[in-house]
């Protein structure tokens, strides 16, 4: 069915029939990204705000973070960094950089190929929308998103004291930020066949967007404008404030936008022009053991946050020296990081393992809720008709979860340890760095035992888990610096370790929670092998 | 020694989930060697029912054998001797089929180095595509394929060609006759009732987790009536006069007669003696269809929701 066919006036109603249904099927997911990232950004405005609450503060911060080129690399060069809104922009600089263009990734992903490859496209293509409409209703939901997350940037900033012109200007070339890449994954979803495709090839040019910009700002050259990245920067919101630079991904985007719905009005339904290469006609020895097997499924996760991992502690390592440097100039930036007093390095490897454990439970907890994927879709149901035994399955993933938790946690702290070392200089952190990794093991596995009891038990409950984790994470990352009591730290199992290296290892509580963490396993063995499979 | 035992026995078993009750009283008897049809609308509870014998859910009540053995308990030692294929074929989008042929075949307890090759040459399957370029036949072959190649005493399928074409459809029933040949016992859920004609030496009939009818597909007809049309040289005369003959019709032609009537099986060679008589031209003796079968087994009980019934039947008509 062409639009051609359609009579003049069933145009705009195919449209509206389409947005309804894009609208419909995204609407709380893009509830969850304006929500989501409105927080994040009002959390860090008002952690700024009280924590660099004179200029002299200020002042501090940026020598602190213009310092070298390392933090230019990461956060981005930050013009008008002497300022609140400026100080905002640099610590939200990294997280911004990736949760922007993925929102735009997700959304399209989700409403174009995705529905595509699931055959549901073509049943509403079948009726009276046109080729074109849910590429163009994919975009405007996704720009709808874009525009009251940009309208809950803007207003927080402008709570906490922001300028009014800064921060609209902010929020307008973040959200232009996130307008390219919805753009680009639109276009990209008529080239590949999955929605997989999507993903990896836009992750792709975004991280080639992130080098280009860090190029450039490290070397102060044009670099810096060939990347989307680049141009949100160059809007200088707290400095220049150069509106022009929103025509650059407002043309960019709406290109981008205009060449997927044009293609999608011409090309075949489920075709595309990138197809899947073949791969080999038989399985490897490895493949077809249990082990080996589940080491298949589990492996690209492993490798994720395994990336995560040496990402956060490489960066946190390589930047040691110049962290104590800042803190040494403003001890608030210690206590915004929850490290207080005490020998500064110390304190650094400290938070730095607080966030890899944060890390390696998120691994744990994705790799539960990857079984009761393959439960969820039949797969697990297949599995369990051969001579496999229920505890011979969970054992072999069980085995596995526990080898890539042992990999992600030693090769990030060994990273951590060599380059605190490298940075300051001196081989005195390096025991500590890796020995406190393996402290916080035992409250890694708690949550481990706590996905896989509800996944043995109700997996439809599983939602419980992430729920927990992000209570976790919360409590991890912001209750130190924002004063919790000492009971709602200890809710969470990774205070009980007794933040080491600063702290000494609470060699009591470890056994505990290892115990416990056993107990939790046994618990969802016992009620896997007596539920019934497919459970949902 | 556990030769003369059936492989599946199956009696009053019954299946909730939560409050609804999913099977209610099931019989289910397979001997072995034979190819068994199991048939019933969607929703009537024949994947419940394979799954409880696979040790996957829990039988509520009821008695439920594998192989003389209790599935629940002892399920990954009685998979040894099985293979099987899912309704829903769901396999590993990052795997090719070949890779997905052998990481089944791991599962299962043997496998047949050289049936797999054969198989996958008469299924036209390429295993080095990936899974997640397959169309849905193409991954209904993989597990055919693997079911097929591995050395089981007992093939369970369910469904298994509902995404395959008529060629590939014959294809199967070629490889379930060569595997039945060699003393494989089959259990066949199906709605298709030409594959079911086509495969199956007995037939059990289920609606609503209860089963309705089950014997031999001759038994089964032995009991409706038969189609038969004929063109006589001579006029045979009114027939109605034989036993268990009705809707008799006759027409006259030039110079021939075309009777058509319906007939017991019983009657059916007297009504043809009576023809021959006449001298016959051309002859057309329909035997009921497994459709009329299975219909009529509906048709005896209306239940108290029977568009349900109704709705599935018209699947069945396709």
């Amino acid at each position: 069915m062409s639009a051609l066919h359609l009579a003049p006036d069933d145009r705009p109603r195919s449209l509206e029939t389409m947005l309804r249904i894009v609208a419909r099927i995204q609407r709380r997911s893009a509830l969850t990204w304006v929500l989501v990232l409105g927080a994040s950004l009002v959390g860090t405005a008002a952690g700024v705000a009280a924590l660099y609450d004179t200029t002299a503060k200020i002042h501090t911060y940026a020598a602190a973070v213009t310092t070298g080129s390392t933090l230019v690399a990461i956060n981005g060069k930050v013009e008008g960094i002497d300022s609140l809104g400026g100080v905002i922009q640099d610590e939200f600089g990294f997280m911004v950089a990736f949760l922007m263009p993925l929102l735009g990734i997700s959304l399209v992903a989700r409403a174009t190929r995705r529905e595509e490859e699931c055959g549901r496209l073509e049943l509403l293509l079948g009726g009276r929308i046109a080729r074109h409409d849910p590429t163009v209703a994919a975009l405007l939901v996704t720009t709808a998103t874009i525009v009251s997350t940009a309208g809950l940037f803007a207003a927080g900033l402008a709570l906490f004291g922001v300028p009014l012109a800064g921060s609209v200007l902010y929020a307008l070339s973040v959200g232009g930020l996130a307008f390219v890449f919805a753009g680009l994954a639109a276009l990209l979803a008529q080239l590949t066949l999955h929605s997989r495709g999507v993903y990896t090839w836009s992750l792709i040019i975004l991280a080639a967007s992130y080098a280009l910009r860090g190029v450039g700002d490290v070397t102060n050259t044009w670099v810096t404008w060939l990347s989307p990245l680049g141009w949100a920067e160059k809007a200088a919101p707290f400095g220049d404030q150069r509106w022009w630079t929103l025509v650059i991904p407002l043309a960019a985007g709406l290109a981008l936008g205009a060449a997927a719905s044009w293609l999608a009005g011409r090309r075949d339904l489920g075709s595309a022009l990138v197809r899947g290469g073949t791969g080999p006609d038989r399985a490897s020895a490895r493949l077809r053991s249990p082990i080996g097997f589940a080491v298949w499924i589990h492996r690209p996760a492993i490798l994720g946050w395994l990336a995560g991992g040496v990402l956060l502690t490489g960066m946190m390592g390589a930047l040691s020296h110049q962290f104590l440097g800042a803190m040494a100039g403003n001890p608030a930036l210690a206590q915004a990081i929850g490290i207080g007093n005490g020998p500064p390095m110390d304190g650094l490897v400290a938070a730095t393992q607080l966030y890899l454990a944060v890390i390696a439970a998120g691994y744990l907890v994705q790799a539960v809720g990857t079984l009761r994927r393959e439960e969820g879709d039949g797969r697990l149901e297949t599995r369990l008709s051969g001579v496999l035994s229920r505890n011979r399955w969970l054992a072999s993933h069980a085995v596995v979860l526990l080898g890539g938790l042992m990999t992600i946690v030693l090769i990030s702290s060994l990273v951590l340890g060599l380059a605190t070392a490298l940075s300051a200089g001196d081989m005195a952190e390096f025991g500590p760095a890796l020995l406190s990794g393996l402290a916080y093991l035992p409250a890694e596995l708690v949550l481990a035992g706590v996905a896989l009891a509800v996944y043995g038990m109700r997996p439809r409950l599983f939602g419980i888990v992430w729920a927990g984790y992000a209570a976790m994470t919360f409590i991890a990352f912001l209750g130190p610096g924002l004063n919790f009591p000492q009971w709602a730290l200890d809710l969470s199992p990774t205070t009980q370790v007794g933040n080491p290296p600063m702290g000494a290892v609470q060699s009591g509580a470890l056994i505990a929670l290892s115990a416990l963490a056993g107990v939790l396993v046994a618990v969802g063995f016992a009620a896997f092998r007596r539920r019934g499979v497919p459970q949902n | 020694m556990t030769d003369t035992a059936p492989v599946i026995r199956v009696e009053g078993l019954t299946k909730n989930f939560g409050r609804v009750r999913a099977l209610d009283g099931l019989d289910l008897t397979v001997r072995r060697g034979e190819v068994h049809g199991f048939l019933g609308p969607n929703g009537s509870g024949k994947s419940t029912t394979i799954r409880v014998l696979l040790g996957l859910i829990k039988a509520t009540s009821g008695r439920v054998e594998l192989f003389s053995g209790d599935p629940w308990r002892d399920a990954p030692r009685l998979h040894r001797r099985l293979a099987y294929v899912a309704g829903d074929v769901a396999l590993w989008p990052g795997l090719t089929g070949g890779q997905c042929l052998d990481v089944l075949g791991s599962t299962h307890g043997a496998f047949d180095e050289r049936r797999r090759a054969d198989l996958v040459e008469q299924f036209q399957l390429n295993p080095t595509t990936r899974v997640r370029d397959y169309s849905k036949g193409n991954r209904q072959k993989v597990a055919l394929v693997a079911a097929l190649a591995a050395d089981a005493e007992l093939l369970v399928l369910d469904e298994p060609t509902s995404g395959l074409d008529p060629l590939m459809e014959q294809t199967f029933q070629r490889c379930v006759r060569d595997r039945r040949e060699t003393g494989v016992t089959v259990l066949l859920s199906s709605h298709i009732m030409g594959e079911v004609e086509a495969l199956a030496d007995q037939v059990t009939i289920i609606r609503r987790g209860r089963t309705v009818t089950s014997g031999t597909l001759s038994d089964m007809r032995r009991h409706t009536r038969t189609v038969v049309r004929a063109v006589t040289m001579a006029d045979p005369g009114v027939l109605t006069d034989i036993e268990g003959l009705a809707d008799h019709q006759r027409e006259r032609l030039a110079e021939l007669t075309d009777s058509r009537f319906t007939i017991d099986t019983a009657h059916l060679d007297t009504a043809i003696g009576r023809l021959h008589e006449a001298g016959i031209h051309t002859l057309t003796v329909t035997p009921p269809s497994l459709a009329a079968l299975f219909l009529r087994s509906y048709g005896e009980t209306p239940g108290p929701d029977e568009s349900v019934g109704e709705e599935s039947l018209a699947e069945t008509g396709r």
